[in-house]
């Protein structure tokens, strides 16, 4: 297959929801108002962790303009919710977990009625110890935040003889590794409308990653058949993996049942911090052994993550980290442990890497360290391990799909910014407290849920009047861009202008259900469901002109919009005529339907589920940092990533991808972090929870691509959303190792923790020379 | 109760008056009452930047000022290009740069772009970085945004 004879895939496409986005046009749910709307307000408990002993909302509900008071009493179905362990309540009844648990909601015909009645609600707690340390938490002596105890999930997953193979190391090394929570930081927050509409459906309007989950979530909490609830998500102004839970949706359902009136949820920035869903924060304690030639021969890992007061996708996100924690390296000897801890420190859910960014912070230094410890040029150590395909992987799989390690790490000698590093890093001779440094890691990310998970993507195309075509697929774009994909892969399909594509997204009532937005899967699993149903509707489309030109199907061809004659091209039926023609016999236009089930690996790992996975998308991360010795502060201030995407469909789309996850990981690698004490956040806003800002960027990042084509894909393409953040906090570490010669241990690296550190090392060089 | 107040103010060229509540914030009047959603609330405290309008030629937060403040103002918003042609070519080369994903952060850096393009139509890379620091994105990395507004420059000043 050669790219230059498509019309639209590989081509730099601009979005197409991009103009009336660029405009203010387009409607976030957050624009929505409905007539009559009433305003919903949540409460939110007193207490990181406490039994509740009394809610009275009497006062709340006599106060004038106040419609309904709602309580655990009310929620009509399952008093829960969570997408693999409905753990988490409604609304609570006898306890609080964490600080953003909700206790109650009202609707009122104001915003500021809707608070004041928040106020008039009287709950009676009895405060409980809080649980804020994993690793206390897990102790039998703990308090429990759960009846069942605190461990919501303990993987292991052992492959070889690791005691043995440690034996045989020429060199061990060990270290612990620690990663912060990090806050998605979307910038629109979660807030959503709902009202009953037409056939007494419930129709909710808010940001999400899956509806057709929501949906079945909200229907078991409502008690009401899921065909009485719609969904609606698009657009949505970020995600992340912060959506892809409920959040809002069942208490907004819950106060439109009640009041039969419309209402709108608008949460605060501080409110969304407290109450949803954040980046896991791991404590990882590693022991890396190998060869003194650079082969790696044991790896012994146990991650704790806390994963906050409720399940959500916890216990996926710490097998995840499992399946990643050695990198995309061959090891055959690996002892990997994971615990998934409850405490009362928020929540924590699903994020862009799922568990990866924190273990490859923990295996690329480890990779350094040893590489520099071996004397080993660290790009050729890494190769030295890489998986490559037909390799069997650290949890026992073998990789029969595209594997881009090698081309990825030769991929990194590509880049302007490998090209020309020695002259980055000459020394600042006016201010020699500013310190350059280079570094690189390397990461890998999964496609899909794994093994064990119904996985798959589904595809409506429905042909239109004007001769175009519609596309609906159950998917959500926040902003990755697959919308504007599957539109290039439906009009390269269909042979039409794509601007006589129209892509529906994220709608119960009018997409194919194609699983979550989520796991890097929605260009691949979408992509491919697209595909299947346009073969679908090109046959229709044939068959109707075989028809109507009295010829044989196999005659036929499609060409800019035309079905036409193989040996006569100008004679030729246009899709619009077609589509008139339909209409003249039956009234109606056809529709086909695409699904595609993802391709598994051919073993599961035993206690482990969802491992393994079967296809990844593989990346590099480059970074020259500059470290001011007198402050501690890093500055990144070039940046590149090589990445294996399998081919292209989008350039544009996917640069977009590799700057936006540079920037999230960097933020991640060096100032965010949400600070928790006691249960209690104390970062809840922009000017205390810091995120990288326009001046805080290197001045280039660059994206090279290696093509490592995956045959499964969709014109051979992968979902790369994820892999793209995943190894830059570490590359970014070892830069600063590079620069200063501090190993970082601590994600992330702060100013305070850099200064402190070198304050230590110096101290540390005055004791050795007195 | 809280007081009304009666306010006059142009918006996007048009002259308005309203009575709103002293206390209303000029956001919600923008969104809620004037019907323009396309200045978006991220933050409500004048961090992120999402509600950049133009107030009297000077970009602002809309959540960080009063309705009663606005009396006699000229205020811009993302769809005011009638008043404000080079908005046509700042939103334009957003799109064509690839400068858009998830869309929120997009109105207020384009106000944003427009500020630092009235009072500098040729500014330096620095300055363009500068100029939107004001103005979160969690998407794009603000790489292709940086492209966006030097290309809008370059295409406003032919």
């Amino acid at each position: 297959m050669i790219m230059e004879d498509f019309k639209y895939i590989g081509k730099s496409v601009p979005r197409i929801d991009a103009a009336d986005k660029a405009s203010g046009k387009i409607k976030y749910m957050s624009d929505l108002n409905f007539p009559g709307m009433l305003f919903g307000k949540i409460l939110r408990a007193k207490y990181p962790h406490a039994l509740i002993k009394k809610i009275d909302t009497s006062q709340a509900k006599a106060l004038p303009g106040v419609v309904a008071v709602v309580t655990w009493e009310d929620v009509p179905g399952l008093n829960g919710f969570g997408i693999v362990t409905p753990d988490q309540p409604v609304l609570c009844k006898d306890k609080v977990r964490y600080i953003g648990d909700a206790v109650a909601a009202i609707a009122a015909e104001t915003k500021e009625l809707a608070e004041k009645a928040l106020t008039l609600i009287d709950v009676e707690y009895e405060p409980l110890p809080v649980v804020d340390d994993p690793i206390k938490a897990i102790q039998s002596d703990s308090p429990k935040v759960h009846d069942d105890g605190n461990i919501h999930l303990h993987t292991k997953v052992v492959r070889g003889d690791v005691r043995k193979a440690f034996e045989e190391a020429d060199l061990v090394i060990e270290h612990i590794y620690c990663t912060g929570e990090q806050e998605h930081a979307f910038l629109e927050i979660e807030t959503g409308i709902a009202r009953i509409e037409e056939d007494d459906i419930l129709t909710i309007y808010a940001g999400s990653q899956y509806p057709q989950r929501d949906q079945m979530q909200l229907s078991r909490c409502l008690a009401l058949n899921p065909c009485k609830i719609r969904v609606v998500s698009y657009p949505v102004g970020g995600a992340f993996g912060g959506k892809d839970e409920l959040t809002i949706q069942p208490i907004l359902g819950l106060l439109v049942l009640k009041t039969k009136r419309p209402v709108k949820m608008v949460m605060t920035r501080e409110e969304s911090v407290i109450s949803y869903w954040k980046r896991h924060p791991m404590i990882m304690k590693y022991k890396t052994g190998v060869k003194k030639d650079g082969t790696l021969v044991a790896n012994k890992v146990i991650i704790y993550a806390d994963t906050g007061a409720y399940a959500s996708l916890g216990g996926p996100v710490v097998n995840l980290a499992i399946e990643h924690a050695c990198g995309p390296y061959k090891l055959s000897n690996v002892d990997i442990e994971g615990y998934c801890i409850y405490t009362n420190n928020g929540v924590s859910g699903a994020f862009r890497g799922f568990g990866v960014p924190e273990t490859a912070f923990a295996i690329e230094t480890q990779m350094d360290i040893i590489a520099e410890k071996l004397g080993i040029n660290p790009i050729e150590l890494r190769k030295k391990n890489a998986l490559q395909k037909g390799d069997i992987a650290p949890v026992g799989n073998k990789l029969t799909t595209s594997v881009g390690t090698v081309a990825v790490l030769d991929g990194i000698s590509k880049t302007k910014l490998w090209k020309e590093r020695e002259k980055y890093l000459v020394k600042n001779t006016k201010k020699p407290w500013i310190k350059r440094g280079f570094g690189f890691a390397l990461t890998y990310q999964g496609t899909g849920l794994g093994v064990g998970l119904p996985d798959y993507g589904g595809a409506i195309l429905r042909f239109c009047e004007n001769g175009g075509f519609e596309v609906g697929v159950g998917l959500v774009d926040y902003g990755q861009g697959i919308g504007t994909s599957y539109a290039q892969i439906a009009a390269e399909m269909m042979k039409c202008p794509i601007d006589k594509i129209k892509v529906v997204l994220g709608d119960t009532a009018l997409t194919a259900d194609s699983g979550p937005t989520s796991a890097s899967r929605g260009l691949y699993l979408g992509g491919k469901a697209t595909i299947i149903a346009a073969e679908k509707m090109m046959t229709v489309l044939k068959e109707k002109t075989s028809e109507m030109l009295k010829v044989s199907v196999d005659n036929l061809d499609a060409e800019n919009g035309y079905i036409c004659m193989k040996n006569q091209p100008e004679k030729k039926i246009s899709y619009e005529e077609i589509a008139a023609q339909f209409m003249k016999e039956t009234d109606h236009l056809p529709e086909t339907e695409g699904y595609f089930l993802m391709p598994l690996a051919d073993m599961k790992v035993e206690n482990a589920f969802g491992l393994p996975h079967h296809i990844f998308a593989f990346s590099a991360h480059l970074a020259l940092v500059e470290v001011n010795t007198l402050t501690g502060q890093t500055k990144v201030l070039k940046g590149a990533e090589v990445i294996d995407a399998g081919d292209v469909i989008n350039r544009q789309g996917l640069e977009a991808q590799s700057e936006g996850g540079f920037v999230m990981g960097m933020g991640y690698g060096l100032f965010e972090n949400m600070i928790i004490e006691k249960g209690i956040f104390k970062t809840t806003n922009f000017s205390t929870y810091i995120i990288p800002s326009a001046e805080d960027i290197p001045s280039d990042i660059e994206t090279v691509t290696v093509t490592d084509p995956e045959e499964t894909g969709p014109y051979r393409a992968k979902g790369v959303a994820e892999t793209v953040m995943c190894a830059t906090a570490p590359a970014i570490t070892n830069a600063i190792y590079n620069a200063v010669g501090l190993r970082i241990f601590k994600l992330p690296a702060t100013s305070e923790l850099v200064y402190t550190l070198l304050e230590k090392k110096e101290e540390k060089c005055n004791e050795s020379t007195n | 109760m809280v007081q009304t107040m009666d306010i006059s103010f142009a918006l996007n060229g048009k002259e308005y008056k309203l009575s709103v509540p002293a206390n209303a914030v000029l956001l919600d009047i923008i969104r809620d009452k004037m019907h323009l959603t396309g200045t978006k609330e991220g933050c409500g405290r004048g961090e992120c930047g999402a509600c950049t309008i133009l107030f009297n030629g000077r970009s602002v937060n809309a959540c960080l000022i009063l309705a009663p403040q606005a009396d006699g103002a000229e205020i811009v918003t993302v769809e005011g290009a009638d008043v404000e042609r080079k908005l046509l070519s700042i939103q334009k080369a957003f799109v064509e740069e690839g400068a858009i994903q998830c869309g929120f952060c997009t109105p207020g850096m384009i106000m944003s772009s427009l500020y630092l393009l009235n009072k500098n139509p040729n500014p330096s890379i620095s300055e363009i970085r500068e100029g939107i620091s004001g103005n979160l994105c969690r998407c794009t990395g603000y790489v292709k945004i940086i492209k966006a507004v030097e290309r809008a420059s370059k295409d406003i000043g032919k």
